[in-house]
């Protein structure tokens, strides 16, 4: 069947694939500048303590040292956050955690300035440190922050949870615990930096939101909207984590001082101990369902680990407290979820906020329910799934596009052919098969809050196109999508767009490369950028062949009257036109999705505009003598609205599952103990299963030609999926993340290798 | 010390400590191979010694000294992509493209002493790659692909010969 787009749906070559394969791509690290002096942070040896004198002296004396900045140094606002600011550049009066940073050296070489901030003599009074959540809690307990340790609480309250529970026929209620992850992009943060001719400060980052960066650097130095300009360099990957200044910050308050180039590249030491993680989640769980296992009620309180600072974690708090009845249909909803504070370095966004640690707990409670109802874990899905007019927690109804019973069936066949050949084929005698599902909805964008994106098009006098975006691609390939949707509009080829990407002085705001919403909400901007442009192309074109704008069709950089190619006006002679009669060739494009803010108390609203689904089915085979998980095979549903780019989608969907493996099996980091990559395992391709990915396209009716997104939600369901599979296999559920070898060879031991029975 | 990088001879005098990594990126200005680790654990500063895949992150500088380096830059030529590149580029196996420059090397040493090899082979191959955002499926089929290209290459070269 031919499509009806010529660009949509096609698998176009990634915009820097070349660069990429060439070694070209010029990353942070790589940045030549003439004579760049090495940056380096002193930070805290306290976990919680104030801080009495920092004595840079020693350091100052060591040759090729240039100079050593201190909070006193900062001359605008010395805080940074996001969403809420209650993070120092350079820590002023105390230290909240061993990350914090301290001091910032600039020197001749790295190795100068490593020396040096071994001889700066910091003078702390310890305070009581806490980790815990419960110890931030108790009475009395320090504060970390002047306004306490509790940083935000979201409550989302519908119907009556507490009467609707004494009419349910079965509840499930459990306790789960999920562990600090790691980004682990391959790529370490690193930026660069030079004062350009006119004074500006140019920043190299390596960053996903090149505008945020921007504002935060100036208001760090106190100067103007131009004095500043970020440029995002080849970025290698994020997940969430160069959400965050990371380096921009240090290099921004070097230059402004010393006027002379600096880099500063994090070895992947300084990267672990430095950068946000992902929150560890404690999640009491409680559900009940009627005797036909329709769901009824559900009771969650939540609490995240956010470390010293908030970073991100209230929009982790926010989005998990809305995602915690997964995509289901309840009645009776009563969730809050909590961020605290303590003395662990911070934690931020990585890859579904929140969302991957809730769906491990929805998707447990899940089977859970099946097997005490007697029910298949697909049929309770499928009786609960959302589907068009469900009602969610917050009150909103999902009117368009909701694609999970799709996914759901999709999966079926995988489900029923391993359930019924795959599990019951002979294996050797300690080998345990087994499947699980894992399902999950993912709200595209942020969390109840405007989230705008912009995007510029231009037709220059030659008629060549070219767009302007602030969108981070930062490995994703949001650069390419972004082009086919232009190309789409203008009938030309997305090859044929210049592209301008991440640079605060030629771009504008595209918002965070996060909750998966630059396809949908960048994308949208930059449809109504090219539509505009396009309007008057045709009000020019008509007016040259002479017939209505509606007889009139795009061909190749030209306009032509439908069906007649060879009655065409050119795009160079039209812009040259448009420009005499001081008509614009420069048009600016804007969306912000639909939103309703979250209410304080009862989290009623509408916190996003779409969804995207999906359903992930595990095989899974576990030694029961070494407790080794060997995941199989996952089978993949995605409704991600309309696939732009389908390998594009396949590449997140696959990229999806190995995070998702990792964080089901393997990935915990050790505030303290994890220093190294030597001390922290991702997926290796050995570790990795077959993938099947499975597009389902339920077209969202506001999306860039009917797109949502499916960058986290990728990761989502594999997790849950495993663990259910690993229960499955071995008669026994684990309630904890990383299900690592001595934790499952432990419920192998409990359930007596070969257990029938599942203990409650 | 002298040896050859990417076809072209280099006669250097370089300090004791220093490792082939720091040699390739600072020394040379060769910055398509990256340091992701610097302690051999994710594979992105994988370059190809005598056809032979290493870790030069691991390797000293000094035992540069006599030999045939391959990096990154020293598989296109001029006027095209390598097959290996054409076929990364075709099957999608690039997504940041930070963990590339090591895949390409880790498996173009592969193929250069296998020319087909199967999956658990190429397993093999990239067991010290490490890659965040792939999956790694689409690389696997990246190198699958080329080594189906270079056979059928094989084939028809033998039916013209
Ligand atoms: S940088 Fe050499 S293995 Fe990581
Ligand atoms: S493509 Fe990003 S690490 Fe492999």
């Amino acid at each position: 069947m031919k499509s009806e787009y010529n660009s949509i749906g096609k698998n176009i070559q990634r915009r820097d694939i070349v660069e990429k394969l060439t070694g070209q791509a010029n990353f942070c690290a790589d940045i030549a500048l003439k004579d760049a002096l090495s940056l380096k942070v002193l930070r805290s040896s306290r976990h919680h303590a104030v801080i009495d004198k920092i004595d840079v002296s020693d350091a100052l004396k060591i040759p090729g040292v240039v100079n050593v900045f201190t909070a006193a140094d900062i001359p605008g606002k010395n805080l940074m956050g996001i969403i809420n600011k209650d993070q120092p550049l350079l820590a002023h009066d105390k230290v909240r955690s061993l990350a914090d940073p301290v001091a910032l050296v600039a020197a001749q070489t790295d190795e100068i300035a490593r020396q040096a901030i071994k001889v700066i003599n910091v003078t702390y009074t310890d305070l009581e440190p806490i980790f815990d959540i419960e110890a931030a809690l108790a009475p009395g307990a320090p504060k970390i922050h002047k306004k306490g340790n509790t940083l935000f609480t979201r409550r989302i309250k519908k119907g009556d949870a507490g009467t609707a529970f004494e009419t349910c026929h079965t509840i499930i209620e459990k306790k789960y615990m999920t562990h600090a992850v790691e980004h682990n992009y391959i790529e370490p943060d690193a930026g660069a930096g030079y004062v350009d001719e006119d004074g500006t400060l140019v920043i190299y980052a390596s960053t996903q939101n090149p505008h945020y960066d921007h504002k935060e650097v100036q208001g760090f130095l106190g100067l103007k909207d131009d004095q500043v300009r970020i440029i995002q360099a080849a970025t290698g990957g994020g997940f969430g984590s160069k959400l965050d200044l990371n380096v921009q910050g240090f290099i921004g308050l070097a230059l402004y001082h010393l006027k002379q180039p600096v880099r500063y590249v994090y070895t992947r030491e300084e990267s672990y101990l430095a950068t946000a993680k992902r929150h560890p989640f404690t999640i009491h769980m409680k559900t009940g369902a009627d005797k036909n296992g329709k769901l009824k009620a559900i009771h969650i309180r939540a609490y995240c680990n956010t470390g010293a600072y908030g970073s991100y974690g209230i929009a982790v708090a926010s989005r998990s407290a809305v995602h915690g009845t997964g995509p289901y249909e309840i009645d009776h909803v009563d969730i809050e979820c909590a961020c605290i504070y303590t003395n662990q370095p911070f934690c931020g966004a990585m890859r579904g906020f929140g969302a991957p640690q809730m769906a491990f707990a929805h998707e447990s409670q899940m089977d859970l329910l099946a097997k005490k109802l007697g029910m298949d874990p697909m049929e309770i899905r499928m009786l609960n799934g959302f589907k068009k007019g469900s009602i969610n927690g917050t009150g909103q109804q999902l009117i368009d596009s909701v694609g999970y019973p799709e996914c759901l069936e999709k999966i079926m066949p995988y489900y029923e052919e391993a359930l019924t050949n795959w599990v019951t084929e002979k294996t050797t005698p300690f080998t345990k098969r087994g499947i699980g599902i894992g399902g999950m909805w993912y709200g595209i964008g942020n969390t109840g809050v405007q989230n705008p994106s912009t995007a510029r098009i231009e037709l220059d006098q030659n008629g060549r196109v070219i767009l302007y975006t602030g969108c981070a691609d930062i490995g994703q390939g949001s650069s390419t999508i972004l082009t086919q949707v232009a190309g789409e509009v203008l009938g030309i080829a997305p090859e044929a767009i210049q592209l301008v990407v991440g640079d605060t002085k030629f771009t504008t705001n595209a918002g965070a490369t996060s909750a998966s919403r630059q396809t949908y909400i960048s994308g949208n901007a930059v449809k109504d950028a090219a539509e505009q442009l396009a309007r008057v192309l045709l009000t020019e074109g008509a007016n040259k062949l002479k017939v209505s704008k509606t007889a009139l069709s795009f061909g190749d950089h030209s306009l032509q009257i439908a069906g007649h190619p060879e009655r065409s006006v050119a795009f160079d002679w039209l812009a040259k036109r448009i420009h005499e009669k001081g008509v614009s060739l420069s048009w600016q494009g804007y969306f912000d999705p639909e939103t309703i803010p979250l209410d304080l108390e009862t989290g009623q609203g509408s916190p996003y505009a779409t969804y995207a689904f999906a359903c992930h089915l595990a095989l899974v085979e576990v030694d029961v003598l070494t407790g080794q998980v060997s995941v199989k095979k996952i089978v993949a549903a995605h409704d991600v609205g309309r696939a732009i780019h389908p390998e594009n989608v396949i590449g997140q969907i696959c990229g999806g599952v190995a995070m998702g493996v990792g964080f089901a099996l393997m990935e915990a980091f050790e505030f303290g103990k994890t220093l190294s990559m030597k001390d922290y395992h991702i997926p290796t391709c050995a570790d990795m299963p077959e993938v099947i990915p499975i597009i389902v396209e339920s077209v969202e009716p506001t999306g860039p030609f009917g797109a949502k997104g499916v960058g986290e939600p990728a990761l989502i369901p594999t997790a849950p999926a495993i663990l259910n599979a690993v229960s499955h296999a071995l008669g026994k559920r684990l309630y904890s993340l990383p299900a690592d070898l001595e934790s499952v060879l432990q419920a192998s031991i409990d359930s007596g290798h070969f257990g029938p029975e599942e203990k409650m | 010390m002298t040896f050859e990088i990417n076809g072209q001879e280099h006669t250097l005098d370089i300090p004791a400590d220093i490792t082939a990594l720091e040699v390739i990126r600072s020394l040379l200005g060769l910055t398509g191979t990256k340091e992701g680790c610097g302690i051999g654990e994710c594979g992105a500063c994988t370059i190809v010694v005598d056809g032979k895949s290493v870790n030069s992150c691991l390797m000293l500088g000094a035992q540069l000294d006599g030999t045939k380096v391959l990096t990154v830059e020293g598989l296109a030529t001029e006027a095209s992509l390598a097959p290996l590149q054409e076929q990364f580029m075709k099957n999608h196996g690039v997504q940041c493209g930070f963990c590339t420059p090591g895949i390409l090397m880790s498996t173009h040493a592969l193929l250069e002493e296998n020319p087909d090899p199967d999956t658990e082979e190429i397993s093999k191959a990239l067991a010290g790659n490490l890659c965040r955002c792939t999956g790694y499926q689409q690389i696997f089929a990246s190198v699958k692909a080329a080594a189906t290209a270079s056979r059928d290459d094989r084939i028809t070269g033998g039916k013209n010969g």
